[in-house]
């Protein structure tokens, strides 16, 4: 089965993190490494900073001992409305498609890095080298999913394939999509449901419903990308004491 | 002209405008997330050698398996994960899985290959020429594959013995005499409204952290949030979700339990019936001879005494409340009465039995299989290895049991497995015991073998698990050869038996249990079929087979009544010579675990959640202490005991306890694989060999070590740093609200702080 299917551009793809579940267990980032074929990030890529992760889990520290917190927030792509990789892509290897999804594609991308100089997120990834599997463990790369070369741009892509399938199914079925028919890896994963993924178009959907809660913000909102990713703020039931607890 | 005019700027309006083709811009060529590229099928099973029971699926296409996700029907994890489900695929497809059998002629020669018919030979002469001197050694291992390991040692009059290098004894000890359970109760933390948590990093590794984490999800679900307080020398993955993080000298855990205790029944804050239950089960003047003075404070346990109020006035007030421990609060030579002081709490709260706090679970739905397994305890181990050294065992053989890497330096089982004549691994990969073996056998991974595993702690009703082989044989990428020619320790087991256990193999074992849940005609249960073929059927898709009203059990009575006797833990004599004196606190790997995952490339190329490290060991050292001692990150450390050295990268952090050095489990092995072997350091190694009072379980978090700089700095592997992190704002990087603050509400405020921040730096 080829083509986009008929209700390409019905929906509108989106994805809320509550901060406030995140226990930084790295099980959302092990299984988009797996989904999506991303490549194995050795001892070397690290100590090079140039280890590749669609979604990382960032750690920070606020106060000092014994007051002291660690705070984690899963980040990726963003799939903004205003992306700033898009426009300056000289191949147009990266582009916002009918659904919301700031695509990347793989035979287009030259690997001129300017999409990822552009993006305040610093989710896109580059290959600076062939990846390489020992021979057995191709064995278990998703035949989905490209397995990119080096000298070319990766990112999450809202796990694509799975939105697909999902669409394909429903429409096999001869039903409309169901709001958690598609669950990206990174949301299957998460154990405290943290990451909520659904189509933000209809209201109804859970991911819609979260998006109008009280602790809903945007990250770096001030630039205007208007991502499609909205995180819940972290409670803190200090901060009702001190007023300062996000300061340390 | 007007006409012209309109006309003419509506042309010029057309003329500027971005082509169509620039807006909806469509690959030329399809990609593969474009298409779908055939059916896939979900298979589902369990995994008991590393989850606390959950439930799995596996994606299985053109017979690979390509992917393991939670089962969303297991009543345990619905649906949910950590980061070693995906991990563990790596195990089936691993470039240095052990291809054929091996043998050596003598101790210390060099191994050979052999044929599966040979290594079928050698095996049945060892068993039948032992004598009876035989001795099974597996993981804590629940499930079928428990039952048969210690049926087979029965049935040529050997023993089964498990090994687990981080012991839970003392854990079920604790359980066992305030509740008189058999089996850990489920945590309902989902349904309460305070936790309170002591050395167990129930989030990350302790017990059933993926079902624990998905009841976490909803305990911070609910209205008003829910109350987390953790107390542990390390900000691990639990303190750092908690509240409040109490960051207890090594040993205090218990005396700081009956502090809180003591002020909850001084107070008046319970019912009095709650509290004459807690009393019940203290020592006569137990709580008469604790003093809040002597527990609190710098001097003492290292928390204030305003911080032991605050907890205990909200554990007694904000209920359901429930109290309970585990992890390095049970490593200690006091660690039974740590735990059982701990859980006594529940006692005050009203907690046992009771929701939004300590479930009891009922016994296996199989009759014999298993549904609780621990490891021997540490002097059980001292016992048995001492047989070994007298010659009074012949024949060893080891399943899942990394012994020689997992037991401290001073016990010697290198030297102790060099007295036994025979021994037999089963390995899937060569690791540091089976590196000692005389014969090794390559054993089937739980993708490719029958098996069962009880959830424990069980959700509050029965439930089994399915182990299902999801692919036929681990094949090379072009499908025309075996990967690895191997076999499955059960159905190994009950070949050698010769059907003296009943059964030919792990799957007819588990039809038969299978049948055996058929015949209890429930009409609750998951599985609904009209016949035992049908219902075989349902249990496989299912992934196994649960009964929510199988019947809750109550907790039995307490076998003493007491908590335990000693309230005093000592901390191991720190050796002579150069260095600061720290207390070793190791911690279970988020990633690797205790090291039987180590192999995996995945598993050690995920960052820790706090440090982010990654490849290696590294040592967790509090700012302060770094700070004194001149340590920068990447230092490699000297940590010495008084039994062994180990080396380790300084990471200095804000949340460890001064006085503390905190280090990960399961690094350092000589044989692992090419990924993990001769990689970092490992921990166990250096633990003296102290022991709970009471379980006699090893006290691994009662080590007091010197620890000083080598010298010599390196680059610390990690993630952190990769990607440049930019805040939403200076010095707010996440948002952070108060309870029913808005996001606005709290940006607005943020921007107040940092413009009175810029205009008060300006004014200096």
């Amino acid at each position: 089965m080829t083509t986009q299917p008929e209700t390409f551009g019905k929906h509108r793809w989106g994805m809320t993190i509550d901060v406030d579940r995140c226990t930084g267990c790295q099980a959302c980032v092990i299984a988009c490494q797996a989904e999506n074929n991303v490549p194995l990030n050795t001892e070397q890529q690290y100590e090079r900073g140039r280890a590749i992760a669609w979604i990382r889990v960032e750690r920070y520290w606020e106060g000092e001992f014994p007051n002291v917190k660690a705070r984690f927030i899963p980040i990726l792509c963003q799939h903004c409305e205003n992306a700033p990789c898009e426009p300056v892509c000289p191949v147009y290897a990266t582009y916002h498609n009918a659904e919301g999804l700031n695509v990347q594609v793989y035979n287009r991308c030259v690997g001129t890095k300017y999409c990822a100089n552009g993006c305040p997120y610093i989710v896109r990834f580059f290959n600076w080298w062939e990846p390489v599997w020992p021979e057995t463990l191709r064995n278990q790369l998703n035949p989905d999913v490209t397995v990119r070369s080096r000298g070319i741009m990766e990112k999450c892509s809202f796990c694509q394939q799975r939105i697909r399938r999902g669409v394909r199914q429903a429409a096999r079925e001869s039903r409309e999509l169901r709001d958690g028919d598609i669950q990206t890896a990174c949301q299957q994963a998460c154990p405290t449901e943290a990451i909520v993924f659904g189509d933000i178009a209809n209201p109804e959907t859970r991911v819609s419903k979260m998006r109008k809660d009280d602790r809903a913000y945007r990250m770096l909102e001030s630039l205007n990308t208007d991502p499609a990713i909205v995180y819940l703020a972290a409670v803190d039931p200090d901060k009702a004491a001190t007023g300062e607890a996000a300061h340390g | 002209m007007a006409g012209s005019a309109v006309s003419a700027g509506a042309v010029a309006f057309v003329a500027c405008k971005l082509p169509e083709h620039e807006l909806v811009i469509e690959s030329p060529v399809e990609m593969p997330e474009d298409l779908v590229r055939g059916e896939d099928a979900w298979y589902a099973t369990s995994w008991g050698d590393a989850t606390g029971g959950d439930g799995l699926i596996v994606r299985v296409m053109q017979g690979r398996a390509k992917k393991i996700a939670g089962n969303p029907d297991f009543p345990v994890n619905l649906g949910k994960q950590s980061s070693r489900y995906d991990t563990a695929l790596q195990s089936l497809y691993h470039p240095d899985r052990i291809q054929q059998p091996l043998a050596r002629r003598s101790k210390g020669g060099v191994a050979s290959k052999l044929s599966w018919p040979e290594a079928e030979r050698r095996f049945l002469d060892v068993i039948e020429q032992s004598d009876g001197k035989i001795v099974i050694v597996t993981n804590p291992l629940r499930g079928h594959l428990g039952l048969v390991a210690t049926q087979f040692a029965g049935l040529f009059n050997g023993r089964h013995l498990a090994f687990d290098p981080v012991e839970q004894g003392v854990l079920h000890t604790a359980v066992k005499k305030l509740f008189g359970a058999d089996r850990l109760p489920d945590m309902d933390i989902a349904n309460a409204h305070t936790v309170l948590s002591f050395g167990a990093d129930w989030l990350s590794t302790w017990v059933s952290p993926v079902g624990m984490s998905v009841k976490y999800g909803k305990f911070r679900g609910q209205k008003g949030h829910g109350y987390l307080v953790h107390v542990e020398s390390r900000m691990s993955m639990t303190a750092a979700a908690a509240d409040r993080w109490l960051a207890v000298k090594p040993g205090w855990e218990g005396k700081v339990a009956l502090a809180i205790g003591k002020i909850i029944v001084d107070g008046n804050m319970v019912p009095a019936a709650n509290s004459a239950a807690y009393r019940a089960h203290l020592p006569a003047g137990a709580l008469d001879r604790v003093t809040v003075n002597g527990v609190a404070g710098e001097a003492n346990s290292g928390i204030s005494e305003a911080r032991l109020r605050e907890v205990a006035v909200k554990f007694a007030k904000s209920t359901p409340a429930v109290a309970f421990g585990g992890g390095s609060a049970g490593a200690h030579t006091n660690g039974t009465f740590n735990l059982t002081a701990i859980f006594a709490l529940n006692y005050l709260s009203g907690a046992v039995g009771s929701k939004g706090g300590l479930i009891f679970n009922p016994g296996s739905p199989v009759v014999g299989v298993p549904d609780s397994a621990r490891g021997a305890s540490f002097e059980e181990w001292e016992r048995e290895l001492a047989q070994w050294r007298a010659g009074n065992v012949k024949t060893v053989i080891i399943r899942g049991a990394n012994i020689v890497h997992g037991f401290p330096k001073s016990v010697d089982v290198a030297g102790a497995l060099a007295k036994v004549p025979n021994v037999i691994v089963f390995a899937s990969v060569l690791d540091d015991t089976a590196a000692q073996a005389d014969l090794v056998l390559p054993e089937k991974t739980f993708l490719e073998t029958w098996g069962s595993d009880i959830p424990e702690p069980a959700p509050g009703y029965q439930a089994l698990g399915i182990q299902q082989p999801v692919v036929g044989s681990a094949l090379s990428v072009d499908g025309t050869e075996l990967l690895t020619d191997s076999r499955g320790f059960g159905d190994m087991l009950l070949w050698a038996s010769g059907g003296g256990l009943g059964a030919a193999d792990m799957r007819e074992l588990v039809r038969k249990a299978s049948d055996s849940l058929y015949d209890l005609n429930s009409a609750t249960d998951s599985v609904s079929a009209p016949s035992k073929d049908l219902f075989w059927t349902g249990v496989l898709q299912r992934g196994g087979w649960w009964d929510t009203k199988s019947g809750v059990a109550q907790s039995g009575s307490a076998t003493s009544a007491v908590i335990g006797t000693n309230p005093d833990g000592a901390l191991s004599a720190p050796p002579h010579g150069e260095g600061e004196v720290f207390t070793l606190v190791p911690f279970v790997s988020n990633a690797w675990l205790d090291g039987r995952l180590a192999a995996a490339p995945w598993a050690q190329a995920t960052p820790d959640p706090v440090s982010s490290a990654v490849w290696g060991t590294w040592a967790e050292v509090s700012k302060h202490d770094a700070e004194e001692m001149g340590i920068k990150e990447g230092d490699i450390l000297l940590i010495r005991s008084t039994v062994g050295e180990i080396e380790a990268l300084a990471y200095p952090h804000p949340g460890v306890r001064p006085g503390t050095i905190c280090v990960p489990t399961g690094q350092g092995h000589e044989h692992n694989g090419r990924y993990a072997e001769k990689r970092g350091s490992n921990v166990f190694a250096a633990l003296v060999d102290q022991k709970d009072s009471e379980t006699g379980a090893l006290a691994w978090a009662a080590t007091r070590v010197r620890v000083q700089r080598k010298g010599v700095t390196t680059k610390f592997t990690k993630f952190e740093g990769n990607v440049e992190a930019y805040p939403i704002e200076p010095g707010v990087p996440i948002l952070v609200v108060s309870p029913g603050q808005s996001a606005h509400e709290a940006q607005e405020e943020n921007h107040e702080h940092v413009k009175r921040e810029i205009s008060e730096r300006a004014e200096r």
